[in-house]
């Protein structure tokens, strides 16, 4: 009876969908054609942009401090993140924890430009000069409530009885955070920071006001369309959406295998 | 993605044995990082509006002069109305766009609501320049959408309103922020037994009517956050209207932008406009949510 009504639900997914992955399907085929212009009809296939790419002089160091960025985001704002979300749900009003999570998702409303902004006006009148360090600061700070909600969104579904069942048969605090909790919530703490990690990668609008003339992949990205329109960007932003869409997948997994 | 959706409340059933410092030790690191980087910087920002800049330098004061600048200029005041507007048109399609999305996720095809989820997970973080780099080679006047529809004979010349307009920044950043809407609404339908829509039905309550009474008070709170989510950061976004927009469709984040890292630099003056914007658009947000609250109250 509802199948035959099907398809126009369906084909208001799919047409949703579409609008969603055309973007990043254009910026794949495009970066593997061979005309400059990006433009119908496709003539033909090369490699040719990936190799002009990575000729360019700035990649090595963009693709280092990316690196850098990303992995100190992953373990500062994962640790710092899942602490949080860890000392929220031992909280015992609901009222207290409910506005603390809601405070720590702050940084997520509040436009990037802002916390940008708001970022290097205070480094400055700190007298620190810009660079990497402001720019991981700020890295860590976009992507701990992304961190926090994860977490807290796993330790909500946390059966805490077995703690409690250690406990009771002798095993201490620290030994039960060890050998119970600990493994049980390590695969989304670790979703989380990849989760951290990809959100990094891709960070530009905090980085761009607080790193000074500092290079990340997203900056050097930014550069090139400044200037117009350049293949090698299609090629470089593949490289970015793979590392991105890697990450990103991983992280699902690890948040979906939730041993229970 | 939404705060207030109602959850098993673990503390009660939880180590209830936690002592104030078991509780506070967790807290804390992250605790301190918000308030020394989130909550000083924020408010540094709200000090440094009232200074003065004197070449590069900043002069502190208490001064309004920024403040009255921005609403004495015509030219801010009419950015400001344009950002307001581009803001609220985006989070019009978005908002519903999602809302039916996440609806038809629960309810239609409720096997594949996981699956359809971490598509759309999955295109949130593809990369937000790349997103905006790839709408303007879609839009632009040599584009893929102009070539596609002259390869096909449908226009002799390519349409010029494709891109550096109001509307390429309305659909960029509809592309962008969708994804981010649909999280918060589908959360808040998975909260919606489904024999509640059924027992309204059954009633005889119009899908209207059930729409309006049954499932929206239900799922505000998901409504509120993808309302925020939609309207606050099109509102706040630069990079967008600066890659996709023309000189007619600036948005007042490329003038703050300015401020900061262009020849010009004010940055009393963009903190300013930071606050202004801020402000306008919280006053809206919270006006928008009580009509919607009015409506479904009929």
């Amino acid at each position: 009876m509802v199948r035959a009504t099907k398809w126009l639900p369906a084909a208001f997914v799919v047409l949703v969908l579409t609008y969603l992955y055309a973007p990043i399907a254009v910026i794949v085929i495009f970066s593997f054609t061979t005309s400059p212009r990006l433009s119908l009809p496709i003539e033909g296939f090369t490699l040719d942009w990936y190799a002009r790419s990575l000729d360019n002089p700035l990649i090595p160091i963009a693709l280092q401090n990316t690196a850098i960025l990303a992995l100190i985001s992953a373990i500062v704002a994962g640790l710092l993140g899942a602490a949080f979300a860890f000392g929220l749900v031992r909280l015992q009003h609901a009222r207290v924890r409910t506005t603390l999570l809601a405070a720590s998702l702050l940084p997520a409303i509040v436009p990037l430009l802002v916390i940008g902004i708001a970022l290097a006006v205070f480094f400055r009148t700190l007298g620190l000069q810009q660079g990497l360090i402001d720019a991981a600061i700020g890295h860590v700070l976009v992507s701990l409530p992304f961190v926090v909600l994860t977490v807290n969104a796993r330790l909500e579904t946390f059966d805490f009885s077995v703690l409690e069942a250690a406990r009771d048969l002798g095993a201490t605090r620290f030994q039960a955070f060890r050998d119970i909790t600990f493994p049980l919530i390590r695969p989304s703490v670790l979703g989380a920071a990849l989760l951290a990690a990809a959100l990094s990668l891709d960070e530009f609008v905090v980085t761009w006001f607080n790193i000074g003339n500092q290079q990340t992949l997203p900056v050097l990205v930014w550069g090139l369309m400044r200037r117009g329109i350049d293949p090698s960007i299609n090629a470089i932003a593949t490289i970015l959406l793979a590392a991105l869409v890697g990450l990103v997948v991983i992280s699902n997994l690890l948040n979906r295998k939730t041993p229970s | 993605m939404s705060t207030d959706t109602p959850s098993a409340d673990p503390a009660s059933v939880g180590p209830a044995s936690g002592t104030a410092a078991m509780v506070a030790l967790p807290l804390s690191p992250a605790g301190l990082f918000y308030v020394v980087f989130f909550g000083i910087p924020m408010l540094s920002l709200l000090v440094v509006s009232f200074w003065r800049a004197q070449g590069f330098d900043l002069i502190p004061d208490i001064s309004l002069a920024n403040y009255q600048k921005i609403m004495g200029s015509a030219l801010y005041r009419g950015i400001l109305l344009r950002t307001v507007g581009i803001g609220l048109v985006t989070a019009a399609i978005i908002v519903p766009v999602a809302f039916a999305l996440a609806y038809l996720m629960r309810f239609v095809f409720e096997r594949r609501g996981q699956f359809i989820l971490q598509l759309i997970l999955v295109s949130l973080f593809s990369g937000y320049l790349v997103r905006i780099y790839a709408w303007r080679t879609i839009l632009g006047k040599q584009g893929l959408l102009n070539s596609a529809l002259q390869w096909l004979g449908l226009i002799d010349a390519p349409l010029p309103f494709l891109i550096y307009s109001n509307i390429a920044v309305v659909v960029t950043l509809t592309g962008l922020l969708l994804p981010l809407a649909v999280l918060p609404l589908y959360s808040a339908m998975l909260n919606v037994p489904r024999d509640h829509l059924e027992a309204a039905r059954d009633l005889g309550a119009g899908r209207l009517h059930l729409l309006r009474t049954v499932l929206l008070p239900m799922v505000m709170p998901g409504v509120r956050t993808a309302f925020a989510f939609a309207f606050l950061l099109a509102a706040g976004d630069y990079v967008t209207p600066s890659l996709v927009g023309g000189a007619q469709s600036l948005m007042i984040g490329n003038i703050i932008a300015d401020q900061f890292r262009g020849t010009g630099a004010n940055w009393p003056l963009g903190a300013a406009l930071a606050f202004v914007v801020v402000a306008v658009t919280l006053i809206l947000y919270l006006a928008v949510m009580r009509l919607i609250g009015w409506v479904t109250r009929w």
